[in-house]
């Protein structure tokens, strides 16, 4: 058969009016938010307690119906397109910690928790934690989840080989600056050759960037990674490499879990939610490991937030519901159920975070994270410090790894640095 | 392919219309448009109108969620001088050409060799093509304990035959013919189908006639089925293309790690670093969708360029 090119055009013209007429009628029927009873709530496989969700429905069922959603997948694109596409936008959305910077500069697109009343809850909070949930013109858009406080894990048995301490307060004690742990390291490597004291080069880098209080970019968008709290995180981490207290193998992979397993990689510095890792990870390493004190000083490393996004109808209820699910008592459960560590400090005393740990030999490791938790510095993080990082930690993994000369590879990260800040508009 | 038989009078259907002035083709063929219709309003909706938003989105900034800010040309100024994505181009194309070549050579043995009398025919068939219905991500995983330093096959083979370990996943050649070999097991079977069936459409005929000058197996294949595959091997070549470019999948799980590093770096040196993957980590690590939607079109002239580049290799060869 014959088709004539106006006849087809006219046919898709037709087809195309047809379907954007559709498109309009049907758009403007979609609900922005949930309807009826519903109240949805929008987090990922353990962001909340299993526990703490059930119990937050049935004590809300006379009122709303909690619709508690769990998000698979790259959580943060999901909820960013839901929302730009201004349609069934979850009432409450979880954040996870390391997207809140992108979220805060777009605070409009949630209810400032200060208008439900959030300030009388601030007392029972870390300070720190709460102050990451606030944007920079004073809106609270992210109630505080859980907080991640880095510590030290070693193998108890293996340090104890090497000669080095071995009880838990006496490795925080002795190993409280990066000299002593590297020379720690040193030591180690000769009395069990062929082991290291850490992964990777990385681990020592961006866990003394996260010391600080500073990180790539500041307040005012200007770019400060070229600056000495970055240039010192640098030039320890080379120092580590030259040291050789540091392996070549790569976090996560089999080799580098049977060198954990072998204790010949008897150390790692890991947030609190790292226990699960190791758990899951090398499940036959169970009571040879405890948890002491970072060198210097805890850094905090992940942990999220609950908000109320502007699509919902009604936030106070909202608010009610996240302010019960997050109150003491439910973040003790919380890290019961999923290893969520508490931003709440009263839940440290309390007895079921405070159980012995049989995969740490016994030891109540809350002794070490709920002190460490109220430990760590603010620091103000940017919108531009992922892609501002990004190039600094890329090339100190390849003086790490490929063995590139640490000069060189400041002088690359940073003309990137130079060309990435130009084109996002960060001044230098 | 025959060309259809020309009709000769209307088919009824058509006869019994009221005659009158002549009908254009809209008015006389619109119940066949509103027939194939279905898929080009899914097409428009959920293909045509997400691409042109790709290519207005990438002449603003934005970050996914606040309001865009027109930004003109500057995203793709600035994708000219961007040497990380060059870079990633580089990448692209070497690991595609280290998975290419060998699988297409592979796929043609494999698939003469289907073609020749061998019972089970019909179970070599589905098992060659397993590996192409699997999920990339479980072949990834699998793969990076295949190519693991101290416990790999590919290291402990080696050893065997007396070589030194490879750091595989951690040298930036490593990463490459890691991910290549991977994409090219992943095909090899996917394409011996295809060539197999452009093997069984070859005249038997051509293969007496050869016969019967006293061509040995060698000369027919090169004289013979070669020549007369040339169309299947054009398919092929064009659809590696298109998708070895579009590599994503299999260095975004081979090389991510449960540390704190971007899982889109691409390994040590951003050796595995592919285009779509620096896509990938400009649009959602870095929250810059303007820019994320330039690179996607830089990648696009790229994948249009090389195969437009590949077609004419095989139409010239075709007229020499």
């Amino acid at each position: 058969m014959r088709l004539s090119r106006r006849g087809l055009l006219r046919a898709g013209l037709a087809g195309s009016a047809a379907t954007a007429l559709g498109g309009l009628a049907s758009g403007c029927a979609v609900p922005t938010g949930s309807t009826g009873r519903n109240m949805v709530l929008w987090y990922w496989d353990g962001g909340l307690g299993d526990t703490v969700v059930k119990n937050a429905r049935t004590r809300y069922d006379s009122s709303v119906d909690l619709q508690a959603i769990k998000i698979g997948g790259y959580y943060r694109s999901k909820l960013i397109t839901t929302m730009a596409g201004r349609a069934h936008i979850p009432d409450i959305a979880g954040l996870k910690g390391e997207d809140m910077a992108s979220y805060l500069p777009n605070a409009d697109q949630f209810v400032d928790l200060r208008t439900l009343g959030a300030d009388r809850y601030r007392e029972q909070y870390l300070p720190w934690k709460w102050e990451q949930g606030i944007a920079d013109d004073g809106t609270m858009v992210g109630f505080p989840i859980d907080c991640g406080p880095v510590a030290h894990f070693y193998q108890y048995a293996v340090f104890r080989r090497a000669g080095l301490p071995y009880e838990p307060a006496d490795v925080s004690k002795e190993l409280d600056t990066w000299e002593k742990f590297f020379a720690a390291g040193e030591r180690l490597r000769q009395r069990i050759p062929g082991s290291y004291l850490l992964t990777d080069i990385n681990s020592v880098f961006e866990n003394v960037v996260q010391q600080g209080s500073a990180r790539y970019v500041d307040k005012d968008r200007h770019f400060i990674g070229d600056q000495e709290h970055v240039r010192n995180a640098w030039a320890l981490a080379v120092e580590a490499k030259q040291r050789k207290i540091v392996s070549n193998l790569v976090t996560g992979t089999p080799d580098q879990l049977s060198a954990v397993e072998d204790g010949k990689l008897p150390s790692q510095l890991g947030a609190s939610w790292a226990t699960s890792d190791l758990k899951n990870g090398v499940p036959k390493t169970k009571g040879r490991w405890r948890v002491a004190d970072m060198p210097v000083r805890p850094s905090n490393n992940g942990g999220s937030f609950l908000s109320v996004t502007k699509a919902c109808r009604e936030p106070e209820r909202a608010f009610r519901i996240i302010s019960w699910m997050l109150d003491a008592g439910n973040q003790a459960q919380g890290f019961v159920d999923a290893g969520l560590f508490p931003s709440t400090p009263a839940s440290y005393g309390l007895k079921q975070v405070r159980e012995p740990d049989e995969f740490f030999g016994g030891q109540i490791t809350m002794d070490v994270f709920g002190p460490a938790a109220q430990k760590i510095a603010v620091a103000y993080n940017s919108p531009f410090d992922v892609a501002l990082g990004q190039p600094v930690k890329d090339e100190i993994k390849n003086v790490g790894v490929l063995g590139k000369d640490p000069e060189q590879a400041w002088r690359d990260a940073m003309s990137k640095c130079r060309r990435i800040a130009k084109h996002l508009g960060v001044s230098y | 392919m025959a060309a259809l038989p020309t009709l000769e009078k209307p088919p009824a259907a058509l006869a019994d219309l009221p005659v009158g002035r002549p009908r254009t083709g809209w008015r006389k063929y619109w119940h066949l448009y509103a027939a194939i219709s279905p898929f080009y309003l899914l097409f428009l909706c959920f293909g045509l109108i997400p691409v042109g938003f790709s290519l207005y989105l990438s002449f603003h900034r934005w970050d996914g969620l606040g309001s865009m800010e027109w930004a003109g040309l500057s995203q793709y100024r600035y994708l000219l001088s961007d040497t990380e994505f060059w870079s990633s181009i580089g990448t692209t194309i070497v690991i595609w050409a280290l998975a290419t070549f060998p699988m297409i050579f592979l796929a043609m043995v494999t698939a003469v060799m289907l073609n020749s009398a061998v019972r089970f025919k019909n179970l070599y068939r589905v098992a060659y093509f397993l590996p192409n219905v699997t999920s990339v991500v479980a072949i990834a995983i699998i793969f990076g304990s295949v190519f693991s330093t101290n416990f790999g096959l590919v290291n402990a083979f080696l050893q065997a035959v007396g070589f030194d370990q490879i750091a595989w996943l951690n040298t930036p050649w490593g990463i490459r013919i890691a991910i290549a070999t991977l994409m090219t097991w992943q095909w090899t079977g996917y394409n011996a189908i295809i060539f197999l069936a452009g093997l069984q459409t070859v005249p038997g005929e051509l293969y007496e006639a050869a016969r019967m000058d006293g061509a040995g197996p060698v000369q027919t294949f090169f004289r013979i089925t070669l020549p007369m595959m040339r169309p299947v091997l054009l398919f092929v070549l064009v659809v590696s293309t298109v998708t070895g470019l579009q590599s994503f999948s299999e260095p975004q799980v081979l090389l991510q790690n449960t540390s704190n590093d971007s899982t889109f770096s691409g390994g040590p040196g951003h050796a595995g670093r592919t285009m779509v993957l620096y896509f990938f980590q400009q649009t959602f690590d870095n929250n810059d969708f303007g820019y994320g939607a330039a690179v996607a079109w830089g990648i696009f002239l790229v994948v249009v360029l090389f195969s437009i580049i590949n077609w004419r290799l095989v139409q010239r060869r075709g007229e020499d």
